[in-house]
């Protein structure tokens, strides 16, 4: 647990009590401003379409007929080990939208509501529901951990959702989609196509250097096998990586293209709104189809590769769908395939590896990263708790992206990760998600943790040796 | 007296409560059955980890793996409750000398030694159970009034049970201590499909529910936004009914 000073820094509402006062909202991430009158009927009316047309009533029926209140999943909440408040109880945040569904969407709720006079839902459960759905990093292990099998991650999904369509969500994630769905750039960086090329290009020219060998970015190639899609602010933040999987695609000689069209894998829809995910989810199909690719290939990215994995095919044509896969995965059959040849001796630090919530937790990408970071780097640790167990960064959930919350993520959200990072003694953390490798920055100064966060792939160039290399370029 | 209303406990009132208590299960069973189906149906999507939701179902029906991994004592006490809670009541050798005597045919009981140390494990585990709950923080601070009462309606027909098979006591006592054990029994099963407990049957439905839940139907997000009337205007697009011109304020960063 925290002490009381760190917590106090950490909770510290960032905004002008002007604004807070304005929109009636205290909560620490911005918001754009919207009407704040007569927000429960609001509210309630969200929850009426959405549960209208969508499967969550299923999932509420079941959960309050099952719930137990066994408190079983604070012992998987980092956000709850951090603070130990009872709000911050998987189960106690689930029941803020139960007790709505409950009183307002049942018949029993309903006719108890009415004999015993209780009003139903008030603004002031509206704000605190805006404030604690925004603390959970929706990293999904109190899921595993309820005997019940409520997945508690669902129902913050669900309530960002409601919230999302009375104008209740981070001004930060707004912001970037409106780029992304309707803006010039249509991406979420606001990178233009002629910035995108000119760094690919910077790319191409700065690995020819280093390896002496051209390692190029396709750039529209109709028909290509994949499709590359990646978290578009790699292309400016994180440049290692992308050498990395250029360089995996020069071995193994595979045809893989970016397109200029649409090249942006992350999906704030997966955070708070099931119609931004489908709207982000047709630009790449259409992207796709443009392409004439057969596959679609996510990069180092959690949420884009777990939005992409996995509702793709419910967006963009079931069975019909192009097979998505994540670049670790390509990666890993390459190199098992003996397509690529790693330098074992590169790389002679310590190193552990992260797993991003939205690749472990369903068991998808979890040992393919792991063969392949054995391969080349000798001096390999596991983090505890590890694999589909292991701890968030504290960034999930598209919280990473909103900095004004910078205080509480590396505070609360990560303080048990800074933790378990340091007790492994690692050099170099691999975290194979661009959220997570900002968050994990961030946690790593601000907590005093003396190890560097870095892309698989970032490593995987270190390490990568190319037969046909000019000598002497080394 | 007393006998009268020991014999409408066995009787007509058990009839009631143990019809009400099949039906009421089967009810919610079906309606969630249903509920599933057309979450499955809405979707021509129909990919789903059913390995996974199965191996993950499995493992809490049968905890031998997943229960050991957090909180291992209070888990361990769980288990041991639900286990003599689920053997002890259809298979003590004297309810299956009733249910024969009724409908003519019985099945195996349990040695009445067994049974009897069950009924002493579960009045202990339930104590540890509310003793849990009372002394866990966040336990305390999620708890509902049926999270309560439940160990403790659980303990009365074990406790009542307990004694009228073992302890000698006078002819009255004996009447009221069944008659206790007969009506809260009752009460137990009338109650069951309406609270929590109704998990006894939902238990094996719930990860598949939640991975049906996973599943967004095609164009939802259109159609919410349609209904609500913003038209082609949802709120991430332009903001709709803006209360002010004001972009939000600047902000006072460190």
């Amino acid at each position: 647990m925290l002490t009381a000073e760190e917590l106090e820094k950490s909770l510290e509402i960032p905004k002008k009590p002007s604004v807070v006062e304005r929109q009636k909202l205290p909560v620490r991430y911005h918001v754009e401003d919207f009407d704040v009158d007569d927000r429960p009927r609001r509210f309630l009316q969200a929850f009426a379409a959405i549960l209208k047309h969508t499967n969550y009533r299923l999932a509420l029926d079941h959960y309050i007929r099952v719930s137990s209140k066994c408190s079983r999943c604070t012992a998987q909440c980092q956000i709850y080990e951090a603070t130990e408040a009872p709000e911050d109880v998987p189960c106690y945040r689930s029941e803020l939208l139960l007790s709505v569904y409950r009183r307002h969407f049942t018949i029993s709720g309903i006719l108890r509501g009415r004999i015993l006079g209780d009003p139903g839902l008030t603004d002031e459960k509206i704000q605190e529901m805006a404030d604690s759905y925004y603390n959970c990093t929706a990293c999904r292990r109190c899921h595993f951990e309820c005997p019940m099998g409520i997945d508690h991650a669902l129902v913050t999904h669900l309530a960002r959702y409601i919230l999302s369509e009375i104008g209740i969500a981070p001004r930060a994630l707004v912001v970037s989609t409106r780029e992304q769905l309707i803006g010039k750039t249509g991406n979420t960086s606001a990178i233009p196509v002629p910035a995108l090329l000119d760094s690919l290009e910077f790319l191409t020219d700065d690995m020819e250097e280093e390896k002496g060998v051209t390692i190029p970015f396709p750039i529209d190639q109709e028909g290509a096998d994949y499709l590359f899609i990646a978290p578009v602010s790699d292309f400016m933040m994180e440049a290692d990586t992308l050498m990395g999987i250029a360089a995996v695609f020069r071995a193994t000689g595979d045809k893989w293209t970016v397109g200029t069209k649409y090249y942006d894998g992350i999906n704030y829809g997966l955070f708070y709104s099931d119609h931004i995910m489908e709207e982000v989810l047709g630009k790449i199909r259409r992207e796709a189809d443009r392409l004439k690719t057969p596959k679609i290939l996510i990069g180092e990215c959690g949420h884009a590769s777990r939005t992409a994995k996995y509702f793709y095919p419910t967006f963009c044509g079931a069975e019909a769908a192009q097979p998505v896969i994540n670049i670790l995965e390509y990666t890993h059959r390459a190199w098992k395939e003996g397509r690529i040849k790693l330098d074992p001796n590169v790389i002679t630090e310590k190193v552990t590896y992260h797993d991003p919530c939205n690749l472990a937790r369903p068991g998808w990408v979890v040992e393919q990263p792991r063969e392949l970071t054995k391969a080349f780097c000798k001096n390999y640790v596991e983090m505890t708790p590890t694999r589909r167990d292991n701890i968030c960064c504290g960034g999930g959930g598209g919280t990473v992206s909103i900095d004004e919350i910078r205080p509480y993520r590396t505070g609360i959200g990560g303080k048990v990760k800074a933790e378990q990072i340091r007790a492994t003694g690692a050099k170099y953390c691999i975290a194979p998600c661009a959220n997570c490798k900002k968050q994990l920055r961030e946690l790593m100064e601000d907590q005093n943790v003396d190890c560097e966060i870095v892309g698989l792939h970032d490593l995987l160039y270190k390490a990568i040796i190319f037969d046909d290399a000019e000598k002497g370029s080394e | 007296m007393l006998e009268a209303w020991l014999e409408f406990g066995r009787g007509p009132l058990f009839r009631f409560s143990f019809a009400l208590m099949v039906f009421g299960l089967l009810r919610i069973l079906i309606l969630t059955a249903i509920s599933m189906w057309e979450a499955y149906d809405r979707n021509p999507d129909k990919i789903l980890p059913w390995k996974d939701l199965t191996v993950r179902t499995f493992g809490w029906l049968i905890p031998l793996g997943t229960l050991w991994r957090r909180r291992p004592i209070y888990s361990l006490i769980s288990v041991l409750f639900h286990i003599g809670m689920l053997l002890v009541p259809p298979f003590l050798a004297a309810h299956i000398l009733l249910w024969r005597g009724a409908t003519g045919f019985g099945w195996p009981a349990l040695p009445q030694a067994a049974a009897d140390w069950l009924t002493v494990l579960v009045i202990v585990t339930a104590i540890c159970l509310l003793a849990g709950r009372l002394f866990h923080k966040a336990a305390r601070s999620l708890s509902r009034r049926q999270d309560y009462m439940w160990p403790l309606l659980i303990m009365i027909p074990f406790l009542t049970g307990y004694v009228c098979a073992n302890i000698e006591t006078a002819p009255g006592t004996y009447q009221w201590m069944m008659l206790l054990h007969v009506w809260s029994a009752n009460l137990i099963m009338m109650m069951l499909p309406f609270t929590k407990i109704a998990h006894c049957v939902l238990l094996p439905l719930s990860q598949y529910v939640t991975g049906l839940a996973w599943k967004f139907p095609l164009g939802a997000g259109q159609r919410v936004v349609e209904t609500l009337g913003y038209g082609d205007r949802p709120t991430w697009v332009e903001r709709p009914r803006l209360a002010t011109d004001d972009v939000a304020a600047p902000t006072e960063e460190a």
